[in-house]
């Protein structure tokens, strides 16, 4: 065989060439085909999919989006488990999307801080400095020494901290034990202003709810040509895919949209036509304004005002109230036959004029109609007014007023939350009658484009379906939280509406000073202690406490440091839905949702919470015949009920599996119909302009001016604007302990209070520095906590007199390991309130969450 | 073969940042956007609204400047890193005008948008797209984005970015303000190709080697001279 020789010289030769070649490789390397690179992990998917689960969002916001989760196997860890959601189409609210939250509640299943086991405390001392000596006890167990506990106390002596569900209400009815909740904070003035407007509960379409939130309307978004804004864009806003979506199809059609605002939202970039940083607390001023605009220059809807309002409606100048009683038979002065006749049947009613003089159930009467009253109720308040307060200019609120009535009753005032005309400042409630009445001047309510109203649909409530077969023992005449020296609420509460909202704003102050309540249940899956506003009040109330128990799906400050007992609560995509499309009630409309998977551990519904304990201390009013005999639990699945009585389906899971979930009556929308049917008046249902119970309970019954609660004061002059991230959710664990949104809120500042550039250059403050923050000692007498937090210069704090603060951060508790010491909490510098003070200014009882103005100090880091 | 593309008209967008979270679930990035790092991310600046993520341009400057063709652009418009060849010389991080790779050190990996190429091939938007519950996020085929960009941007004079910086990208917003003010690398209108560092570094070692060579030739030529000599 012959052999190639290589000699040393032939060896260099042929590897130097190679080494050049080589050298040269930059130059072919992108001739390379990338083929050779393709092998990427990237072109696979992380997951397979293997089911997609129908579900309804009920605690991330009012929306209810409709979705399903997708549940498949991880290619990872190879584990199934629900990994995203899927749009879903049909439903009218979310048109197949889905928010941030919704993603992140997918995720929230699994937080390794979920509770999933029942916690009781051993060492009787609670507050933020003693250890609580968790012991793990069954569910059961817990619950049973719960109930023996309750049966000691009496019922002045208990209070439910919780909304009013279909549960919660029962127990507290059959218990005859006050309820309270947070939703004071976010929708008291809306609830009860249109309660007493309108919806007059409870009413043909009054139904229970998932979710809750008690707006009884919603609005044509993507219909509507006008809209104003008072504050609806908070940064939450930005994340309501519910609303988004329509909003977004709003604007492509056109719909002008004007925001007032002091901060700018993103929301606002892109889709305000026009955006004004109005002073904090004077919205009202500008809808004064706007309403005196319209009547004087004869833009209302005349026909509408007469035909479905009591705008015509005659009230007595002596009582001054409404002839016929606020729920009655009114009557109207009938320019032709110049004589009262009833509203109903008159056709020439007066608007205007008066006083007119008649004889009725045999005294001599003086009346004028309420349009009349209205126009001289807003003489005074004329644009150059407004624009002072407000510093928003004439001519924009001048020309304001004029397009959005020329866009009636294509236009509206949306008002969902706690932003516009929200339980924020103390002359909040008035807002909200100006802007129903500027609904109502348009002919907005109950129309295509304007306002949307419920019907045809409903969820019932429990003692529909199992009515109580004796009636309920009385409440306490007195209640924690002063419901009761508040007639406007109590009223509803007592006799119309059992899941009212009430009162979280004085209930810290009701159980620090009056000391009759010893034991207090919380429903509390998603917002604990920062509900409260000034919590610092509840907690040294807390802890003299006998008996303290949480609901929760996480042991949060709450939980943590003032409890005697948490029970484990199950997480919403754990349990079975029916929900009715409230907030865009457009077309008549059920979804259903099915349970994800079963809850881990010793997990428990609340509502099986509510019978065991009703069933153990009330067994009567828990029982189909009034019996102590469980056996005969009353029937609790309003659901099937529901799907029964409309004819849809026998029931929930017939619904799912055979319709898909879902039953929509795309139908044109009825105008101006259900006001007929819910109204107040009679014998025909009506807008009632005029409140006969605010002038009962010492208040003006059509909107007046009045200042906001407090003043700034030498260093105490940064109002405060109260926001939350558009991927968060009150203080809820599900997203602040979630370690991917704790990094977004980081990346956003959301973590940090907002100040103005301007402020920040003349108090020498820089991006990221300490500062404290301290309410105003004349508004805040009691356990005053100053808040210390970093700071975040931006723009977006549109005015030098405020700071923007973002709700739900600042968790305590050393059992949220990602949510605990992130931030801080803004509710300590809110106060409490004294009942004598709210009644002085605001018969609907309310929190006044932003109603406060704080100084910034450098320094003071945590 | 298709070319992809996004158009985002950020005025429709409200920073929700559910494309950011749609993303992690969709990729299962959780450890990573834990960390802080994110694939795409929507920033709330003072101007308006930054969208943070991979502009796939016409002629990535990570794909030029990378020595070990880590990076690379699929036929569809797609930029893609596979870390099987990257050596973490992080070059491309200096490269890129829009400031995209991220390296994590965890994972020695760069966290970057890879236009969701898995749903992409099937036909599928990508998550993000899906997620949008504004709509501000449109895809598909490069040619009738650019389209639609000019239109949309000149009947609603809106700033356009991405149409032409870096040579062009296949990412274009549409934004009521000016890029700069919000925040928005202000890029050159050209790409930069050809003249990344490798290619010194290329010439340098072939340089290297041909002294080293020529020397030791030259070296061993000049020994067995001495040595036929002696």
């Amino acid at each position: 065989m012959k052999t190639a020789k290589l000699s040393r010289r032939q060896l260099l030769k042929w590897g130097s060439t190679s080494a050049l070649l080589a050298g040269f490789s930059p130059i072919f390397k992108n001739l390379v085909p990338f083929a050779s690179f393709a092998e990427a992990t990237e072109k696979e998917f992380k997951y397979t999919i293997t089911k997609k689960i129908p579900q309804v969002c009920a605690r991330a916001c009012e929306c209810d989006c409709a979705y399903y989760v997708v549940v498949g196997k991880d290619s990872e860890s190879g584990v199934e488990r629900a990994l995203t959601l899927e749009g879903w189409k049909d439903d009218p609210v979310s048109r197949g999307k889905y928010c941030i939250k919704g993603l992140a509640f997918v995720d929230s299943m699994y937080d390794p801080d979920r509770l999933l086991v029942s916690l009781k405390r051993t060492n009787p001392k609670k507050g933020l400095n003693e250890d609580p000596g968790w012991v793990i006890i069954s569910t059961q167990d817990a619950l049973t020494d719960i109930i023996q506990r309750m049966k000691k106390f009496s019922r002045e002596e208990i209070v439910f901290c919780s909304p009013g569900d279909p549960y919660t209400n029962r127990l507290c009815r059959s218990l005859g034990v006050r309820r309270s909740d947070q939703r004071t904070e976010c929708f008291g003035t809306h609830y009860y202003i249109n309660s007493l407007m309108l919806t007059n509960p409870p009413n043909k379409y009054y139904s229970s709810t998932y979710t809750l939130t008690h707006s009884v309307w919603g609005f044509d978004y993507s219909t509507t040509k006008y809209m104003i804004w008072f504050g609806f864009d908070s940064f939450t806003k930005c994340g309501k895919a519910g609303i988004l979506n329509h909003i977004a199809e709003g604007k492509r059609n056109g719909t002008k949209i004007i925001i007032f605002n002091p901060m700018k939202t993103p929301i606002a970039d892109g889709f305000a036509d026009e955006w004004y940083p109005i002073k904090p607390g004077t919205d009202l001023a500008v809808a004064l304004a706007m309403i005196k605009i319209i009547i004087d220059r004869k833009l209302y809807n005349e026909k509408f005002l007469k035909e479905y309002t009591d705008s015509a409606a005659l009230v007595d100048e002596k009582t001054q109230l409404h002839i016929g009683g606020s729920e009655g038979n009114w009557f109207a002065w009938c320019k032709t036959h110049k004589k009262i006749e009833p509203l109903g049947k008159c056709d020439d009613p007066a608007l205007e004029g008066g006083p007119y003089e008649f004889e009725y159930q045999g005294k001599h009467i003086s009346a004028h109609p309420v349009f009349q009253l209205l126009k001289e109720s807003i003489k005074d308040y004329t644009v150059e007014w407004a624009s002072k307060i407000s510093e928003v200019p004439q001519e924009a609120i001048t020309r304001i007023a004029e397009e959005y009535a020329k866009a009636s009753p294509y236009s509206c005032i949306p008002n969902l939350k706690r932003d516009p005309a929200g339980p924020n400042y103390a002359n909040s409630w008035r807002l909200m009658h100006a802007i129903n009445i500027l609904h109502t001047l348009g002919g907005s309510f109950d129309h295509e484009g304007g306002v949307l109203l419920l019907s045809d649909v409903k969820i019932p409530w429990l003692e529909e379906i199992a009515p109580p077969v004796k009636p309920y023992p009385p409440l306490p005449a007195e209640a924690p939280d002063f419901r009761h020296e508040f007639p406007v609420t109590e009223n509803i509460y007592q006799k119309k509406d059992f899941s009212a909202p009430g009162h979280y704003g004085i209930i810290g102050y009701g159980l620090y000073h009056t000391k009759k309540i010893k034991c207090v249940f919380f429903k509390n899956p998603f917002r604990g202690l920062h509900a409260l506003i000034q919590p610092q009040m509840v907690e040294k109330a807390l802890e003299k406490m006998e008996l303290v128990v949480d609901w929760n799906l996480y042991v949060d400050d709450l939980s943590y440091f003032w409890c005697d007992y948490i029970l484990p609560g199950t997480h919403q995509f754990e349990e079975a839905k029916l929900d009715i499309r409230q907030y865009y009630p457009k077309y008549p409309c059920y979804v259903a949702g099915s349970a994800v998977q079963k809850s881990p551990g010793d997990c428990i519904g609340w509502g099986g919470i509510a019978v065991k304990i009703g069933l153990a201390l009330a067994p009567e009013y828990w029982t189909v015949d009034g019996s102590t005999n469980p056996e005969k639990v009353i029937p609790t699945n309003t659901g099937d009920y529901a799907l029964k009585k409309q004819g849809i389906a026998n029931n929930t899971k017939e619904f799912l599996t055979q319709k898909g979930g879902i039953w929509i009556h795309k139908r044109p929308y009825p105008n101006w119909r259900t006001i007929r049917e819910i109204g107040y008046g009679r014998p025909e249902g009506r807008i009632r302009i005029y409140l006969d119970e605010i002038l009962e309970a010492g208040h003006d019954p059509l909107p007046k001016w009045a200042k906001r609660w407090t003043e700034p004061e030498g260093d105490y002059r940064f109002s405060l604007i109260v926001t939350r991230a558009p991927w968060t959710m009150h203080a809820d664990p599900n997203f602040l302990n979630n370690p991917v949104i704790k990094a977004l809120c980081e990346k956003n500042f959301i973590d940090r209070v907002w100040i103005n550039p301007q402020v920040a250059q003349e108090m020498g403050i820089s991006e990221g520095d300490w500062v404290t923050l301290e309410t105003n000692p004349k508004y805040m007498t009691v356990l005053p906590r100053p808040v210390k937090a970093r700071v975040h210069i931006s723009s977006r704090v549109a005015r030098k007199d405020c700071v923007i603060t973002f709700h739900g951060l600042g968790h305590r508790s050393p059992k949220l390991r990602y949510a605990k010491s992130f931030g801080y909490r803004d509710g300590d510098l809110i106060p409490q309130k004294d009942p004598n003070i709210v009644k002085k200014y605001d018969p609907t009882g309310m929190g006044w969450v932003e109603d406060v103005y704080v100084s910034i100090k450098k320094g003071g880091r945590s | 073969m298709a070319n992809y593309g996004f158009l985002i008209d950020t005025r429709f967008c409200t920073g929700c940042n559910t494309c950011f979270y749609k993303c992690v679930q969709e990729n299962r990035l959780h450890q990573q956007a834990a960390r802080g790092f994110s694939r795409t991310v929507v920033l709330i600046q003072d101007n308006g609204l930054l969208q943070h993520r991979c502009m796939h341009c016409e002629n990535p400057s990570c794909v030029a400047s990378c020595p070990s063709g880590a990076f690379y652009k699929t036929p569809e418009g797609i930029v893609l890193h596979n870390p099987q060849h990257c050596i973490g010389c992080k070059t491309c991080v200096v490269a890129c005008p829009f400031n995209v790779p991220q390296w994590d050190l965890q994972k020695k990996e760069f966290v970057k948008c890879t236009m969701c190429i898995h749903r992409v091939l099937k036909g599928i938007n990508p998550a993000c797209v899906e997620a949008c519950p504004t709509g501000a996020l449109t895809f598909g085929d490069r040619g009738e984005i650019l389209n639609t960009a000019k239109k949309v941007s000149e009947a609603n004079k809106l700033y356009m970015y991405g149409m032409e910086e870096n040579g062009g990208t296949s990412v274009i917003m549409l934004m009521k303000e000016k890029p700069v003010n919000i925040g928005y690398p202000d890029v050159a209108s050209y790409s930069i190709t050809g003249r990344g560092p490798s290619t010194i570094m290329g010439a340098a070692a072939v340089a290297t080697l041909v002294y080293v060579g020529l020397k030791k030739y030259s070296d061993r030529r000049k020994q067995i001279e001495e040595k036929k000599n002696q």
